[in-house]
């Protein structure tokens, strides 16, 4: 059983060290075969898992497990695994071309994935640090793969606010290592209830972890890496990282929170408004853009923010609604951004404005956005759709149920001037499609709507958790998505459309590196006011 | 101008607040500090690991598998520096940027005296790591700056990175096939993969390993030194 | 060393982040946070004194080893950090001809 963990981090790793080796277009293609392996590897494992229900738990020389470093796979993780494999498909799929020049784009992406492999799969908390750093090392480069100068400064700001971010998550290890004698999570976890009485200590701890992973997360006051980073990367790196990356901060999230859980923390409350606050932030910044790729990063920080709401919710039902998303966001947004690549790429620019006529030109492209589209938007027989009814349910009636109304409105009203690409004439474009590049967004489609259609044996498949009560064929909910886009539509012909001064204001904004650390620093400090009082 | 002092006021505020936050825990931590890894370390320490030196011994065995990731975080940065600093003609001369000023000839002469004696002492901080203080990644960053002192001596010195850069992913991979060598022998990886209870037969885990990983850290560094070499012309 | 003092360093790395305008000054405050860190952990690794963790005859107290294999690791990730962000400068001053924030940053929001 060991052979499978350790497969699914070293294939990769060592696949894209040998294609680095030989830099020769037929070894590239090994990046293939690797990917294939990992995927029978992961088939294989979770067969296993479900026949015998056991998460695995193994430690690195059969040490004591307080001593020796481990890794842990549950339900959770596993799914994570599967995701994570999947987008790796598209975007390897995406990015395949047979020029020799690409082994160096080919090894960092598949060391990238074998570290982010390990980071789901890792139980101890200095090795979640190690990989952490190395997926911030990793993003870095490939941010600045392009080589312009938008991207070496957006890849510089990554790697300073990120780094900062990580080194506070390294205090808070350092003050669980003496609290507890080890930093296994899983002995940290089951010592917590009782070694927890009320100290300053390991609330602080935990204060200095969870402000480590925001800034991973990209959470309200620092989420100004996200828009700069993903705007300006080449297109499948966007769609990698907004699909997953991001959702790396997540699953941290939550493993932190599962590790304090003994501790009994009521950090729900707080995450919320957090979360609700991100989602409000970066509508509002997404309706100001003019630059379709912005447009889309932008939607990544509200959408992480949706998914915050859901997951910071107590009853684990509806914070299952969260993790949903998780997915259903992973797929949309590397649809949409793939889709937008292929686009921007045909156009020669990003810029809305100039961007008409898809429709006619691209068809089938067109046809792959709308699907993202809709699912963004939360239409019924699409995923969108259910995890934010499954959110929705437990909130309802209530002033939260208001904020995520309005995020809802805000994202119906930049994807209604979003769609104003598809209308208008014709027009000439450079060079023919590759035709293997329209099998991800042909398959991310088709998983969108079969996550629409067919949830509920799905989530009771993986999850075990029941979704029968949410119907799509409910007339409500059609008439819900039909008022949203109504007010969506008087949003963007009266407000967005006539480009007022303070939209302008928030287009130009511009938060400097000092800024953002200011912002970071009084993001702590609240915190810990929160949690110590 | 009084915006500023505000700024920079408040933020010392905010930082005293989180050093008075601070003090509480210390506070704290004099009570609740757990003391369980290390009386391990030092009860079990030589016996599991057959190394004197208990940070080898860790680095080298019970967490192996972190030590693999820091010798690819420096793989993944060399490569990510070069493929950054790289222009589009494909050089291989490598000038040292002092070579416009003139290196002072005491320093050069100097320079001559130290080179050797930084390599040997490189060398035996490495093969030593079990015994004394050092290792391999301490080694290979000596090792690393002999060699780029010997860039002061010889400013026209001839490198080619991509030779270079082709070892260090060798020794990688090596490093990594050899840690994962015990699933043979004991049936885990990550360990020593000696199963003798011989402590000499063990060592020779120890030194090799830290040989591989400062041969890999010194190629690293090296290389990362190039790159920024060239930047300097 | 009191740990307290080495908080302080990352207190004083932490005030240089949010206050520099310049690139540099900026790579070299990450810098000085990580040396904060690393000197913090190894100090409450010392806590109760000890001698070092090298075995020799009659050895009865040592300081902790695990920080000090750990640092290893850490110092080894900030070099590289640090590498890697001045590289990246460089690059940037080759194309903005600065290395100020408020220069290089200044037509971010596109028009």
């Amino acid at each position: 059983m060991i052979f499978i963990p350790v497969g699914l981090i070293f294939i990769p790793i060592l696949s894209g060290v040998i294609i680095y080796l030989f830099k020769h277009r037929y070894v590239n293609y090994l990046s293939i075969v690797a990917q294939l392996l990992v995927t029978i590897l992961v088939i294989v494992y979770y067969v296993t898992f479900k026949e015998s229900y056991s998460d695995t738990y193994i430690v690195f020389g059969l040490w004591d497990e307080r001593i020796g470093i481990s890794l842990y796979n549950d339900a959770l993780s596993l799914s994570f695994v599967m995701l994570s494999v999947f987008i790796w498909w598209m975007v390897l799929l995406y990015t395949l071309q047979t020029k020799e020049e690409d082994y160096n784009f080919l090894f960092f992406l598949l060391f990238l994935e074998g570290v982010f492999l390990g980071l789901l799969q890792s139980n101890d908390l200095f090795n979640m640090f190690v990989f952490l750093e190395l997926t911030t090392l990793l993003v870095t480069i490939l941010i600045a793969f392009t080589k312009t100068g938008e991207s070496f400064r957006a890849a510089l700001y990554y790697l300073l606010l990120n780094t900062s971010g990580v080194l506070a998550f390294l205090l808070g290890i350092i003050l669980i290592y003496n609290s507890f004698g080890t930093i296994n999570v899983q002995i940290v976890g089951s010592m917590m209830s009782s070694v927890y009485d009320g100290q300053i200590l390991i609330k602080f701890a935990f204060v200095l972890m969870l402000a480590g992973i925001s800034v991973k997360t990209a959470l309200f006051p620092v989420f100004t890496w996200l828009p700069r980073a993903h705007g300006v990367a080449h297109s499948a790196i966007s769609a990698l990282l907004s699909g997953l990356i991001v959702k790396g901060g997540i699953y941290m999230f939550l493993r932190i929170t599962t590790m304090y859980e003994g501790a009994s923390f009521a950090y729900h409350d707080f995450f919320f408004v957090i979360g609700g606050l991100t989602a409000l932030i970066g509508v509002v910044f997404a309706l100001s853009q003019k630059d379709i790729k912005q447009v889309l990063a932008y939607h990544t920080v509200s959408q992480v923010g949706i998914i915050m709401m859901g997951i910071s919710n107590i009853n684990q039902e509806i914070a299952y609604g969260g993790l949903l998303h998780v997915f259903n966001h992973a797929f949309f947004k590397s649809l949409l951004f793939l889709g937008a690549g292929i686009i921007v790429a045909q156009y020669g620019t990003k810029k809305i404005h100039d961007l008409r006529g898809v429709f006619k030109t691209m068809p089938f492209v067109s046809v792959f956005m709308i699907v993202g589209m809709l699912s963004i938007t939360g239409a019924p027989f699409f995923n969108g759709f259910i995890s934010k009814s499954v959110i929705k349910y437990g909130i309802e009636g209530n002033i939260r149920y208001w904020i995520l109304y309005a995020v809802n409105i805000g994202t119906a009203t930049s994807f209604l001037k979003l769609s104003q690409i598809f209308f208008g004439q014709k027009k000439q474009v450079g060079e023919k499609q590759i035709i293997v590049h329209y099998v991800p967004l042909m398959t991310l489609s088709f998983v969108c709507i079969i996550f629409g259609l067919m949830y509920i044996p799905i989530s009771d498949g993986f999850f075990g958790i029941d979704l029968t009560y949410v119907k799509i064929l409910k007339l409500s909910s059609f008439v819900d998505y039909g008022v949203t886009l109504l007010i969506g539509y008087m949003i963007y012909v009266f407000v967005v459309k006539k480009d007022y001064i303070f939209i302008k204001r928030l287009r130009m904004f511009n938060l400097s590196f000092d800024k953002a650390n200011y912002l970071f620093i009084i993001y702590i400090v609240v915190m810990t006011l929160y949690f110590i009082s | 101008m009084v915006s500023s002092v505000i700024k920079h006021g408040f933020l010392i505020l905010l930082l005293l607040f989180l050093f008075g936050v601070f003090y509480f825990t210390m506070e704290e931590l004099d009570i609740m500090y757990d003391t369980f890894a290390k009386r391990y370390y030092l009860l079990n320490g030589l016996e599991d690991t057959a190394s004197m030196n208990l940070v080898t011994g860790i680095y080298l065995d019970y967490r192996l598998f972190d030590s693999i990731f820091e010798a690819g975080i420096l793989l993944i940065a060399v490569s990510g520096i070069i493929w950054i600093s790289k222009h589009d003609i494909e050089e291989h001369n490598v000038h040292f940027m002092l070579d416009k000023f003139k290196t002072p000839d005491l320093f050069v002469m100097f320079a001559r005296v130290v080179y050797p004696l930084m390599l040997v002492f490189g060398f035996y901080i490495i093969v030593n790591g079990h015994l004394s203080p050092g290792g391999g990644f301490q080694g290979g960053a000596i090792v690393a700056t002999a060699i780029l002192i010997l860039y002061y001596i010889d400013p026209n010195k001839d490198t080619s990175t991509s030779f270079i850069l082709s070892i260090e992913k060798i020794v990688f991979i090596i490093i990594v096939v050899f840690a994962m060598l015990s699933i043979f022998t004991k049936g885990t990886m990550f360990t020593n993969p000696f199963t003798s209870s011989d402590a000499g037969v063990q060592t020779i885990y120890l030194v090799l390993m830290n040989v591989l990983i400062g041969v890999k850290v010194a190629l690293g560094l090296w290389a990362i030194f190039t790159a920024f070499l060239r930047e300097g012309r | 060393m009191n740990p307290l003092l080495t908080f302080l360093v990352v207190l004083i790395g932490l005030y240089g982040l949010s206050t520099s305008k310049n690139i540099i000054k900026s790579v070299f405050c990450v810098t000085i946070t990580e040396a904060g860190v690393i000197l913090l952990f190894l100090n409450l690794g010392n806590l109760e004194g000890g001698s070092i963790p090298i075995f020799a005859e009659g050895l009865v107290n040592i300081v902790d080893p695990l920080p000090q294999a750990l640092m290893i690791t850490t110092i080894v990730i900030g070099s590289t950090v640090t590498a890697l962000a001045l590289m990246l400068c460089i690059k940037i001053f080759h194309h903005y001809g600065s290395v100020e924030w408020d220069v290089v940053l200044r037509d971010g929001g596109e028009e």
